[in-house]
């Protein structure tokens, strides 16, 4: 019967097979040039502790490789599904992480601790700041896209007030300040080349040194937006709706927003804290994800965190091949890409309209 | 066939209901009804008398300013949306947002409460799918897209995802306003089998003639009051409409069963 979906199984494998492939070609080519695969494997091997590392110096380098690829494959997957969360949820198809503040909110702690903190540096850090600092950062950055959500939410949550459509509109008055805000601070440090340089790594992202620690705050947040699928998948398909018709069928619509709007603001909040703000992942694997798998929630979450799993990487991938290192920040990468895309789907959706 | 059910109390039991949207104005001002197993109670009522706030408040979707709804004995404020899922289906007129929804997913949606919290439906909620299509005679556009329909196949759609929630109370938003007259009777045909099987039927409707022929009881809104309630007979009456619709009707009678007829009469 066609409710049961056919098997995705084939396509799952070879999803996975291809992550494998492009972690491991992330490993094997880097700025610094180009290594065997028999390399990239004895590093990974090494780091697994599954047989010998690679001698010295080229251990560490291969491994700086593999947690540039780890993030940029796992937060493409937490961008992915909070997209498909806030999307299925405002019934909005152009609702983004962004939409509610949580990207914004996140750069703006990021920059205040790098402004009060002092943890900026050729990247994001300096030689010589202390040992906490850059865990002092993730964190400011974490409570600052907390802190947005719940002012978006609080505000949108008036009494007559509580529908998509105004959440959206705060979220976007909200975002507009915060980006003030962040361009202010940004003007008023413009003389000082190595704070203002650190700020803007995280207004675009960066996938450069990065550690273990930053793969892990990662998988915080992405972790519990992968479990909680099982239980918001059919109730987001029936949000489409609205909150009305959802409540009559069953849905207990105000702990299912909560929950749905925790865990997609906690996946965005954990991946904005490790690798900085990467735009148009949240709303463009949505869309090519629903195009090829439909828009039943409870194959889109699970396809989407695997396209968005595999898009960075390989955006990451084509700019080392074309230009032999990684010069232009994620965000930058994925901006050339969404802002195309963004007005495609804006022409297209008018087409649906119509129907 | 009246069930008042194992309790004894009827299936919705409302008491003075009072709503406003903005205090000076209240749209529905002390409502009581009764809703057993069994009937079809129509609400009849010009534009603006509560028809379709009066329907929010019974389904929920509403809260009350005063006043209390009951189903089967237990208050309904403090039913969890899925257990009142489960005791009561909404068809509601129309539905925005749904077109890029395929008709059998939609119609899925109907089993949500059925289905456990952290589970996915199973072979019963798809035999319950399919046998809710076909009793809605909605089979045939089970494969399409929602924003593919006509808005007779949409609301045949709709009412089908009413009845896959298989809930021993239905309540109807003006279920004949988009169909041909063909469709019309056949739509209330269908519903008129539920009620026959013991379900308790609330239908909001304009159309007076379908109302006279299949209402098992009529109630009267005017103004948020209850203007009149009884048969067919002892509503559809001209002193009775007349203070609510205006005086251009015209009565007569269905000449083999002689229940009431009243068209608006031009000029």
């Amino acid at each position: 019967m066609s409710t049961r979906p056919r098997s995705l199984l084939p396509i799952w494998l070879l999803g996975l097979s291809a992550l494998v492939l492009l972690t491991l070609g992330q490993v094997a080519i880097g700025s610094t040039g180009r290594s065997t695969w028999a390399e990239a494997l004895q590093a990974v091997g090494g780091v697994l502790g599954w047989g010998d590392p690679l001698p010295g110096a080229d251990q560490a380098i291969h491994e700086l490789r593999l947690w540039r690829a780890l993030c940029a494959s796992l937060a493409g997957a937490a961008l992915a599904i909070s997209g498909v969360y806030l999307q299925g949820l405002f019934r909005n198809p152009l609702a983004a992480p962004g939409v509610l503040g949580v990207s914004a909110g996140a750069t703006l702690g990021a920059t205040l601790a790098i402004l009060l903190v002092g943890g900026y540096g050729p990247e994001l850090l300096l030689e010589g700041t202390r040992s906490w600092t850059p865990y002092a950062l993730s964190f400011c950055s974490f409570l600052g896209a907390v802190a947005t959500v719940a002012l978006v939410l609080s505000i949108a949550r008036g009494p007559g007030r509580s529908d998509a459509a105004t959440l959206i509109l705060v979220g976007v008055a909200v975002n507009a300040t915060l980006g003030g805000i962040f361009v202010a601070i940004q003007a008023l440090v413009l003389d000082d080349w190595a704070v203002a340089q650190a700020m803007l790594a995280w207004n675009f992202g960066t996938l450069r040194d990065r550690e273990p620690y930053h793969v892990g705050m990662i998988l915080v947040g992405l972790i519990p937006a992968l479990l909680v699928i099982p239980r918001a998948a059919f109730a987001l398909d029936l949000f489409a709706g609205g909150d009305t018709d959802a409540r009559r069928l069953g849905v207990s619509t105000r702990s299912m927003r909560w929950m749905v709007v925790a865990v997609a603001s906690g996946a965005t909040a954990c991946a904005v804290s490790a690798v900085g703000a990467i735009g148009f992942i949240g709303l463009v694997v949505p869309h090519i994800t629903r195009s090829l798998v439909g828009s039943g929630h409870a194959r889109l979450l699970p396809a989407s965190a695997l396209l968005g799993a595999l898009l960075l990487p390989t955006l990451d991938l084509l700019q080392l091949g074309l230009m032999g290192r990684a010069v232009l920040p994620p965000g930058a990468l994925t901006a050339l890409l969404g802002g195309p895309f963004f007005l495609f789907i804006l022409l297209t959706q008018t087409r649906e309209r119509s129907w | 066939m009246v069930d008042q059910g194992s309790s004894g109390a009827p299936r919705v039991h409302a008491r003075d209901l009072t709503f406003a949207y903005e205090p000076t104005t209240p749209v529905l001002g002390g409502v009581s009804l009764d809703l057993n197993g069994g009937e079809m109670l129509f609400v009849l009522g010009a534009n603006g008398s509560g028809k379709t706030t009066l329907l929010h408040l019974l389904s929920g979707g509403l809260k009350p300013n005063s006043g209390s709804v009951q189903l089967a004995g237990q208050a309904a404020e403090l039913l969890a949306p899925r257990e009142l899922a489960r005791r009561m289906a909404v068809v509601p007129q129309s539905l925005d947002g749904v077109s890029g929804v395929h008709v059998l997913r939609f119609v899925m949606g109907g089993r949500y409460a059925h289905v456990p919290t952290w589970g996915s439906p199973g072979a019963e909620d798809e035999a319950a799918v399919q046998e809710a299509l076909e009793q809605a005679d909605a089979s045939q556009f089970q494969d399409r897209m929602m924003g593919q329909l006509s808005s007779g196949q949409r609301q045949r759609v709709l009412l089908a995802r009413a009845l896959a929630q298989k809930a021993p109370t239905l309540l109807l938003d003006e279920p004949t306003n988009a169909l041909d007259p063909e469709h019309q009777v056949a739509v209330l045909d269908l519903i008129q089998r539920q009620a026959q099987s013991g379900t308790a039927v609330l239908v909001v409707t304009h159309d007076l003639n379908l109302t006279s022929q299949y209402a098992s009881r009529v109630l009267l809104l005017a103004e948020g009051q209850v203007a009149a309630e009884g048969s067919p007979e002892e509503v559809l009456r001209p002193e009775i409409l007349t203070p609510v619709y205006g005086s251009r009707l015209w009565f007569g009678a269905f000449p083999d069963s002689g229940r009431p007829i009243v068209l608006p009469r031009g000029r």
